[in-house]
C-alpha cells in the first residue's frame, strides 16, 4: 500500500520535493490520464491484498459454499456441530417455547409411536392371562393363587415369564448381512440365517404394506418367538425359547442404540466385512438370557400330599364352622343373658326351626331380645316367654331406688348390702318423702339419710340467699321504679340467670315469688292495690330484661307480713317494696333410669 | 471373511434352481420360492487368500413382465443373470430384468450366465448378441449345470468383482440410482 500510494502523494505533496521537476509533471500527467483507472486498480489490488470478504460479498456466497462443501464431505457438518449444539441450548434456555413448538409435528408421532409400542406389550400381557384364566392350567393356577393367597395375575406372570433368549442376530439393515451373532462356536448357517430373517421382513412389509404401520416385530412358531428390533443401519433379532417378556424388546432395543452409537462408522462404511463387529458380541451376550419360574419345576415333579390335604381339611373346617354358627351365636347369647341382672333363664330349647326361651325378668333389666340381636342371633327365630319378677341384685335395687325416690342433683345413692346411703342437698320435703318411702323398696332393708343435708344444692344456694335478701324500693304511694330500683331490678335479673342455668343442671324445677308490699298508712284495700301494682311493675321489668313470664309469680300482700326493722320510720320504708322468695324442687320430668335402656 | 450380497435373477425355466441346487449349499427347500418368493443360499469362493462368503437371494423366477420385487435386489452387491441358450426370450428379457435390478439395486458388477451349455446343438445365443451384452454392460459367460462348466468361474468372477469395486460402490452409491 505505501509503495502503490507513494506517487499519489508525491503529487499531492510534490512542493517540498523541488529537485526532480520532470518526474513530478511526469506524474502528474499521468494523473490526469489514468487516475480513475489507477484508483480502480488499486482498490483491486486491496482486495488480493487483504483476501478478506465484506459481509455483503460473504452473504452472496454463502448459500452456494455450504452445497459445494456439503457435497465434497462431512467437514461442514462437524465444524458446524458444536455451534449448533449450543445455539440449540441457548435457545431452549431463552425461551423453550420456541423449540418445543418447532418440533411439536415431530413430537406428537414419536410419543404417539412409544405408547402405542407400550399399549401393544400392556395388551399382550393381559391377553395371555385371559387366555390363561380359562385354560385347565388357568384353573390350577386359580387354585394356586387361592392356596397361597398370592394374586392370580402374579401367578399367571411367574409361570408365563419362563423364557430363554437363545441366539441373538445383528444384521446389516440394508444387505441383510451378518454383522455378528452370539451365542459363539458354530457360527453355521447363521448367515444364510440372518439374510433369510431380512427376506422374510421384506416379504412381509411387501405383502401386507406393513411398511405404513411398521417394521415386521415378532413372529412366533409354538414355543418359539423371534423378535426383530429393526434400527437404522442394522436390525438386532432374538430367537427366544418361551415367552419373552415385555422388557426385552426395551433390552433389544436399547443395545441396538449402543451399537448404533459406538459402532457408528463400521455401519457406515460396511461393505460384507464384519471383522470390526466382533467387538460387538459382549452386548450382544447381555441380551442372551434363561429366566426360569424359581419353583415351576419343584412344583411339577413331587406334589407333597399337604398341598392339597390343608386346603382341604381348612375347607372342611370352614364348613362345620358355617354349619354350627347358629348355635353358637345362640349358646353365647344365653350364657351372656343368664349373667344379666334381672334376668334367670329358666328353660331353653330348639323345636320346629325356633329357638324356645322361658326365664324371669325383672322391669328394670336389659331388653333381652336386644342383647340377643347384639350378639347376632335372628331374634325372628326365637319365641320368648318372660315372667315377671323383682330382682333383689343391688344394681336393681338401686336402679329401683333412684326411679322411685327421684333424687335431686346434689344427692347421690349407693348400696351396702341392703342399707340404702343417700349424701348431699336436697329440700326438706324430699328428705322425708325419701325416709319413707326408702325401706319400702323391695331389697332395702334400711336406709341412712344421715349425711343428706337440708337446702339447694351448693351452687344454688348462695345465689337464691343473695336473690332473696334483694328489696326492690318505692316512695310513699308511688309504683314507679326509680334509678336504685331499676339497678336493683337489674341485679335480680342477673342473679336469676345465673340460678335458672345451676337448677337445669341440677334438675330443679325454679321459679321466683315477686312479693308487693306497701306501708301501713291509709287503706288496706289501696295498699294492697299498690302492692300488687308495685309486685307487677318489676314484674313487667324482669320479663323485658329477659326474664322468662312463665317462671315468675306475683303476691300482693298490702302492709300484712310486714318486713322487720328497728324503727317503724325504716319498716315503712322497707316495705314500700317488692321482695322475692325462689321456690325450687326437685324435676319430675327427667327422673332417672341411669341404666340406658 | 467376507460377506457380499448376490441377487439371483431370471425368468422360470433357465436352470437357475439347478445351478444352486449343485453348486451351492443351501439349508432352505425350494417351496421358500412358492412362500416368501425369495431363497438364501451360499456360495464360498476364494479369491486369492480371501474367503468370499456369495449370500445368493435366488429370487423367484418369474415371467419378465412380473416385477421382482424390489426390497429384495436392496443393499445388493452383485447381481447374478441366468438365461438359457437355448432360448431366445429368455436371453431377451434379460435387458428388461437388468433394468430393473439396476433402479433398485444401481449399477453393481452383474454377470449372465447363459446356462444349459450341454445343449450345444440347440444353442440359439450368437457372438453378435454376446457383444450385444458386452455393451450393456454385462459380463457373459457360459455355464452347464449339467456338467457344471463355467459355474465355478462365474461365481469366482463375481466374488473378486465385487471386492474391486467395493470401495467406489459404498462412497457414492446414491448417485448410481438415476435410472
Amino acid at each position: 500500500m505505501p509503495d502503490d500510494g507513494a506517487p499519489l502523494t508525491e503529487s499531492a505533496g510534490g512542493t517540498k520535493d523541488v529537485g526532480d521537476v520532470s518526474v513530478r509533471e511526469l506524474s502528474e500527467l499521468r494523473d490526469l490520464l489514468f487516475g480513475a483507472e489507477r484508483r480502480q486498480i488499486d482498490e483491486l489490488r486491496r482486495r488480493l491484498d487483504t483476501a478478506e470478504l465484506t459481509p455483503e460479498e460473504l452473504a452472496e456466497k454463502l448459500p452456494q459454499a455450504i452445497v459445494q462443501r456439503s457435497a465434497r464431505d462431512r467437514q461442514l457438518g462437524i465444524a458446524l456441530a458444536p455451534t449448533v449444539e449450543n445455539a440449540i441450548r441457548e435457545s431452549v434456555r431463552r425461551n423453550p417455547r420456541e423449540i418445543a413448538t418447532a418440533i411439536f409435528p415431530v413430537l406428537g408421532p414419536a410419543i404417539r409411536k412409544a405408547i402405542a409400542e407400550t399399549m401393544s406389550g400392556l395388551v399382550n400381557t393381559i391377553n395371555r392371562a385371559i387366555e390363561y384364566s380359562f385354560s385347565p392350567q388357568g384353573i390350577r393356577w386359580r387354585i394356586e393363587s387361592w392356596r397361597t393367597g398370592v394374586p392370580f395375575a402374579q401367578i399367571v406372570m411367574r409361570h408365563a415369564l419362563v423364557y430363554r433368549v437363545e441366539q441373538v442376530f445383528l444384521v446389516h439393515a440394508q444387505t441383510g448381512l451378518l454383522l455378528a451373532h452370539v451365542p459363539d462356536g458354530s457360527l453355521g448357517d447363521a448367515d444364510l440365517i440372518s439374510s433369510m430373517l431380512t427376506a422374510i421382513g421384506d416379504f412381509v412389509n411387501d405383502s401386507f404394506e406393513a411398511r405404513k404401520t411398521g417394521e415386521l416385530r415378532a413372529f412366533a412358531a409354538g414355543d418359539l418367538t423371534v423378535l426383530v428390533e429393526p434400527g437404522p443401519q442394522a436390525n438386532v433379532a432374538a430367537v427366544v425359547r418361551g415367552t419373552p417378556p415385555e422388557t426385552l424388546p426395551v433390552k433389544l432395543q436399547t443395545t441396538l442404540e449402543a451399537i448404533h452409537l459406538q459402532w457408528c462408522d463400521p455401519l457406515t462404511s460396511f461393505d460384507g466385512n464384519a471383522a470390526a463387529f466382533e467387538t460387538t458380541r459382549p452386548l450382544l451376550d447381555e441380551c442372551l438370557e434363561t429366566v426360569l419360574a424359581t419353583d415351576k419345576r419343584a412344583k411339577a415333579t413331587g406334589v407333597k400330599w399337604y398341598t392339597w390335604a390343608i386346603p382341604v381339611l381348612l375347607i372342611a373346617a370352614g364348613v362345620v364352622w358355617w354349619m354350627t354358627r347358629g348355635t353358637r351365636q345362640w349358646s353365647a347369647a344365653l350364657a351372656r343373658l343368664d349373667t344379666e341382672p334381672g334376668i334367670a333363664v329358666i328353660r331353653s330349647e330348639r323345636s320346629g326351626g325356633k329357638w324356645h326361651i322361658t326365664g324371669m325378668r325383672d322391669a328394670l333389666a336389659v331388653n333381652p331380645g336386644l342383647l340377643m340381636a347384639s350378639r347376632g342371633v335372628d331374634t325372628n327365630d326365637v319365641v320368648a316367654h318372660w315372667e315377671p319378677y323383682i330382682s333383689t341384685e343391688p344394681t336393681l335395687v338401686l336402679a329401683r331406688a333412684r326411679q322411685v325416690l327421684a333424687p335431686p342433683g346434689g344427692v347421690t345413692l349407693s348400696l351396702k348390702s341392703d342399707t340404702l346411703h343417700a349424701t348431699g342437698r336436697a329440700p326438706a320435703f324430699w328428705i322425708v318423702r325419701a325416709e319413707g318411702l326408702a325401706p319400702a323398696l323391695a331389697g332395702v332393708g334400711a336406709v341412712d339419710l344421715s349425711h343428706v343435708t337440708a337446702g339447694l344444692p351448693a351452687d344454688m344456694e348462695p345465689i337464691a340467699a343473695e336473690i332473696e335478701r334483694l328489696r326492690a324500693l318505692f316512695a310513699a304511694g308511688s309504683d314507679a321504679l326509680d334509678q336504685t330500683a331499676l339497678n336493683t331490678v337489674a341485679t335480680l335479673a342477673a342473679r336469676y340467670r345465673i340460678l335458672v342455668e345451676a337448677a337445669t343442671k341440677n334438675r330443679y324445677d325454679l321459679t321466683m315469688r315477686i312479693v308487693g308490699r306497701a306501708d301501713p298508712t291509709g287503706a288496706e284495700s289501696n295498699n294492697l292495690a299498690l302492692s300488687r301494682r308495685r309486685a307487677t311493675v318489676v314484674r313487667d321489668r324482669l320479663v323485658s330484661l329477659g326474664v322468662v313470664a312463665s317462671r315468675l309469680t306475683i303476691d300482693a300482700i298490702g302492709s300484712n307480713d310486714p318486713l322487720p326493722a328497728d324503727t317503724p320510720a325504716e319498716r315503712a320504708r322497707l316495705n314500700r317494696s317488692a321482695s322475692f322468695a325462689i321456690q325450687a324442687q326437685p324435676s319430675r320430668t327427667t327422673n332417672v333410669a341411669e341404666r340406658g335402656r | 471373511m467376507i460377506q457380499k450380497k448376490v441377487c439371483m435373477v431370471g425368468v422360470h425355466g433357465t436352470g437357475k434352481t439347478s445351478l444352486v441346487q449343485r453348486f451351492v449349499q443351501s439349508i432352505f427347500s425350494a417351496k421358500y420360492h412358492s412362500t416368501v418368493g425369495v431363497k438364501i443360499d451360499r456360495k464360498s469362493v476364494k479369491v486369492g487368500d480371501t474367503e468370499v462368503n456369495l449370500l445368493l437371494w435366488d429370487v423367484e423366477g418369474r415371467s419378465a413382465d412380473q416385477e421382482i420385487p424390489a426390497s429384495y435386489l436392496r443393499g445388493a452387491h452383485a447381481v447374478f443373470y441366468v438365461a438359457d441358450g437355448t432360448r431366445r426370450e429368455t436371453f431377451e428379457q434379460l435387458f428388461s430384468l437388468q433394468d430393473l435390478a439396476r433402479s433398485a439395486a444401481g449399477d453393481v458388477p452383474s454377470i449372465v450366465a447363459l446356462n444349459k451349455y450341454d445343449l450345444k446343438h440347440q444353442w440359439v445365443v450368437s457372438a453378435a448378441d454376446g457383444a450385444k451384452l458386452i455393451a450393456g454392460g454385462f459380463h457373459a459367460l457360459t455355464t452347464s449345470a449339467k456338467t457344471g462348466e463355467g459355474v465355478e468361474d462365474a461365481f469366482r468372477w463375481l466374488a473378486k468383482a465385487t471386492l474391486s469395486t467395493s470401495v467406489t460402490q459404498t462412497v457414492q452409491p446414491p448417485a448410481r440410482h438415476g435410472n
